[in-house]
């Protein structure tokens, strides 16, 4: 008869087989090698761009590696661009969509329509009623992948993109787009995008910026399904007992209404200054693609706060010129005295190209 | 056999007392919103509970989401770690197995009766929950209920999609159970294996709150508790309580196999 | 040749450099008391547990009703009734009830003629009378009659019993006893495994004793007991018969004399006749303690210094 251990250690090795498999599978299904598609790089982006008329159903996932200084008062932003975001969409058309950004408790639906957006927040049982503003700051919609992905690459010029390796993403082979920012003061060094194979759906949007290895953002769908998901789903009716809002639209804030119109420079640090609807003449958007430089100017009160909140930013640089910062790809620039005015200076360019800029800016309209 | 063990465990009165006790927060929780009416914002506190005040047939679902944190894990842990350890130190242990009680047959109706255990439990929470809602707070005639996604639910909606919260928090403990089970047939100390138990569901809450540990989030026993909440958005939102369900599956099925290499292959020396 | 009910070959038990049970043989035949004697911690405790399936032998062969085990535990055990290292009893319960869940436990006998059994074994053991009251209040003596009718609860072929007499007062160990021989003699083997020399002595037809692990005799009690060949003679007078009979005596104290000869009469009528008074006159046997002493060395309570 075989030694007791012998005799019964065939029990562990099964169990220890059973927990080898369960782990591995996971690990073995992720690695599965993903079909890549000879297809160029412009005809690529072009796909991508002609896919916003392909319904899906999906559940995505975008995790923001920023950390912005911003006051209170941009909260949602800056939660947006620094935690994760999990998010269930819906897809009919580019105006029959919806969707929630789901927490462990409640969740945050928006329902787009052809006349606008319904917001439903269950925390305040509010829905509220906007009507799609030309201007507006970024929402949790705007981060899933197929949307920032299609925004992103129409941005890109052609020869700005080129093919990168496959990859797989919600369990489907996505084949892999690189845009690579051409303008010298970009502060994104490039955006990867993964489109569905099948679709040109983005599957998967990665914007990395110079100077540091985590992404700025990476969005990524984990569940896809490509069959239309029924008008119910993404309609939306306020409940008889939730409160009702109207939407304020971002140009009716405070920002730059009430500010007299200023001569800005035609450009600065290389960017041309463009015209961008719905913004008040006071505000001088420069940059093409996705290397934009915004330039406002600022309220007395308004800007000594900022400059103190940018003061004590760790990695703050001041000099002569005012005080900049970076995070991420993001650069925020302030500069100004209560004599002269102020101008915030903010962007997807470097710490370099601000200091170039508000160099330029002082010089035409004497503020320092 | 199964069934010697569901009566031993439903005859005990300690089974009694710790599902009264269980009960025992969700009621105060419940006279106390009556008597200061000053319910948790929605999203806010444990689940459901904010919307109590105006639909009483919610509270089940509150009650759940109450016990479900801490209580009813330990509830869960001091029956499943008493399982074998308790047998083996009260000295019944040798006489079971004399019986013969063959050891993998025991180890089973062992966890059967312990998941019988946490479904009664839930079901009672629940039920005294209803009761509890339905006394306290208001009943709207042809009530409904506003789900997570804003959409309005009827009243068969709300029951259906209570049982299945019942059954998936009733799965959600397996995990625990199963750990608590295994440490029992180490020790001959029920204490030493509720402990444990306890010990793993800590860590395990601890991990998921730490980003450092986000790689490991999705294998942590507690990781898809809370995702019985999912059943209340419209459309029911599938994935976290799939992955919920087989993540508590494979932990069933890892420690129960431990459990049983090392109970069949044991010396039972008590 | 009857048929053989427990073997054991070369059974042996290590719990690391520990030989607990350090090969050992047994040999229990079909209608033997078989009394398994033994020290506190020479094995008697292990050895059991091995017979039942509990602990696991590190080597060897256990055989019990003529099938291995522990492997075929599921066919034997059920023929098997035991007590051991005293009863165990789910206290919040009464003692019908944990006979009847001790009975749904495993295989064998049917469901419906459960509370009748166990009515029987309760009556058997003396606790017919004791109601629904929970073991938790029983004494000590009622927890081992109620130990005592779960091993009889299946009506075995085997009774494995490990001190079954603990607890009880003189009259409760004689009632034991007195049912334990019933049983034997309805066809029952009985293996008895205790340190008390005495019990063993009056209920055992077989014996084994184990010291430090091993067995040391294991034989029918009245060969171990069988006589000497000498003669025991009661006298007040012990000088005289030396005197009469010479070196046939082998020793003498105050009031006795061994003789050697194994007929009392003869003895009784050479002393009679030369007027020696003789109060009584038997067969020298040696009592089971001075063969188990002679046998085993020393008690395993012991911690002498290593040789």
């Amino acid at each position: 008869m075989a030694s007791g251990g012998r005799r019964f250690g065939w029990r562990w090795v099964v169990v220890a087989l059973g927990l080898a498999v369960l782990v591995a599978l996971p690990v073995a299904v992720a690695a599965l090698p993903a079909d890549d598609t000879d297809v160029s790089a412009a005809d690529l982006r072009a796909r991508a761009l002609a896919s916003d008329d392909v319904a899906f159903s999906g559940y995505a996932i975008s995790t923001g590696g920023l950390t912005l200084p911003l006051g209170d008062a941009l909260t949602p932003v800056a939660d947006l661009l620094s935690d994760q975001t999990t998010m269930r969409a819906w897809y009919r058309g580019a105006e029959d969509w919806r969707v929630d950004v789901v927490t462990a408790t409640g969740e945050t639906g928006t329902h787009r329509d052809t006349d606008g957006t319904w917001t439903w927040d269950y925390a305040d049982q509010r829905a509220t009623r906007g009507d799609e503003p030309p201007l507006a700051l970024p929402t949790a919609p705007d981060l899933l992948p197929s949307a920032l992905g299609r925004r992103l690459l129409s941005e890109a010029t052609d020869a700005e993109v080129t093919r990168t390796a496959p990859a797989r993403v919600a369990g489907r082979d996505a084949v892999g787009l690189r845009y690579t920012p051409a303008d010298g003061a970009a502060s994104v060094s490039a955006v990867d995008v993964w489109l569905d194979a099948d679709t040109g759906l983005p599957l998967q949007v990665v914007v990395r910026s110079a100077d540091t290895t985590i992404p700025a953002l990476d969005t990524r769908f984990l569940d896809l399904d490509t069959t239309e998901p029924t008008a119910a789903t993404t309609s939306f009716t306020p409940p008889t007992d939730a409160s009702l809002g109207q939407d304020q639209d971002l140009t009716d804030l405070d920002l730059g209404r009430r500010l007299a119109d200023v001569d800005l420079p035609d450009g600065l640090a290389g960017l041309i200054r463009r015209e961008a609807e719905g913004v008040p003449g006071a505000i001088g958007v420069y940059g093409t693609g996705i290397t934009v430089l915004a330039v406002t100017p600022l309220p007395g009160q308004a800007a000594r706060s900022l400059r103190s909140q940018l003061q004590a930013t760790p990695g703050a640089v001041v000099d002569d010129l005012g005080v900049r910062i970076s995070a991420g790809p993001l650069g925020l620039m302030l500069i100004g005295s209560r004599e002269t005015g102020a101008f915030l200076l903010a962007g997807t360019v470097t710490l370099d190209a601000l200091a170039t800029a508000a160099q330029q800016l002082s010089d035409t309209t004497g503020v320092r | 056999m199964i069934g010697v063990e569901l009566r031993k465990l439903f005859r005990r009165p300690r089974t009694w007392v710790t599902i009264a006790l269980l009960n025992a927060l969700p009621v105060l929780v419940a006279v106390l919103l009556v008597l200061t009416d000053l319910a948790p914002r929605p999203g806010e506190g444990p689940a459901f509970l904010s919307a109590v005040l105006t639909n009483g047939t919610l509270f089940p679902l509150a009650a759940l989401a109450i016990v479900l944190p801490l209580f009813l894990p330990i509830a869960v842990a001091v029956v499943a770690g008493d399982s074998i350890a308790g047998e083996a130190q009260g000295g019944t242990l040798r006489y079971l197995l004399a019986r013969p009680a063959g050891r993998t047959r025991l180890l089973v109706a062992k966890l059967v009766a312990v998941i019988a255990f946490v479904l009664v439990t839930v079901v009672i929470v629940a039920a005294v929950g209803y009761v509890v809602g339905t006394t306290l707070f208001d009943v709207q005639p042809l009530a409904t209920s506003t789900g997570l996604s804003g959409t309005v639910l009827t009243p068969e909606q709300v029951a259906g999609r209570t049982l299945l919260a019942i059954g998936y928090v009733t799965i959600s403990m397996l995990g625990v159970a199963a750990f608590a089970l295994f440490f029992s047939t180490l020790t001959d100390s029920p204490q030493l294996a509720t402990l444990g138990a306890l010990a793993v569901l800590i860590g395990s809450s601890l991990l998921f709150t730490l980003d450092a540990a986000s790689a490991i989030a999705p294998y942590l026993p507690t990781r898809y508790w809370l995702s019985f909440v999912d059943f209340f958005r419209d459309p029911v939102l599938w994935r976290d309580v799939t992955r919920g369900i087989g993540l508590q599956a494979v932990y069933v099925v890892v420690l129960l196999g431990a459990a049983w290499a090392n109970f069949t292959t044991k010396d039972v020396t008590s | 040749m009857t048929e053989t009910v427990i073997a054991t070959r070369g059974l042996r038990k290590r719990y690391g450099a520990l030989r607990a049970v350090d090969g050992i043989d047994l040999d229990v035949r079909a209608g033997d008391v078989y009394g398994f004697l033994g020290a506190n911690g020479s094995g008697k405790t292990t050895t059991v547990r091995m017979l039942l399936g509990l602990v696991l032998p590190t080597e060897g062969e256990v055989e019990v009703l003529g099938r291995p085990m522990p492997k075929a535990a599921r066919e034997v055990l059920p023929r098997v009734g035991a007590l051991i290292e005293g009863p165990a009893a789910y206290g919040h319960l009464s003692g019908r009830a944990n006979l009847a869940l001790l009975d749904a436990a495993g295989p064998g006998g049917s469901r419906r003629s459960r509370r009748q059994r166990v009515g029987d074994v309760l009556d058997q053991v003396g606790l017919g009378g004791v109601g629904k009251r929970p073991v938790k209040a029983y004494s000590l003596g009622m927890r081992q009659r109620l130990g005592l009718a779960g091993a009889l609860l299946r009506r075995p072929d085997l009774l494995v019993l490990d001190e079954p007499t603990n607890g009880l007062d003189p009259q409760g160990i004689h009632e034991i006893r007195t049912l334990l021989l019933d049983l034997n003699s309805t066809g029952t083997t009985v293996f008895l495994s205790s340190h008390l020399l005495a019990e063993i002595e009056q209920l055992a037809t077989r014996v084994g004793v184990l010291d430090r692990g091993r067995v040391v005799l294991q034989d029918d009690l009245t060969t171990l007991t069988a006589p000497t060949g000498a003669t025991v003679v009661q006298t007040p007078d012990p000088a005289r018969v030396r005197a009469v009979l010479g070196d046939r005596v082998l020793s003498t104290d105050a009031d006795s004399a061994v003789v050697r000869g194994t007929d009392p009469a003869e003895v009784n009528a050479a002393l009679v006749s030369a007027g020696v008074p003789v109060h009584g006159l038997r067969l020298q046997r040696p009592s089971l303690e001075e063969v188990v002493l002679a046998a085993a060395s020393t008690s395993a309570d012991r911690v002498g210094v290593p040789a």
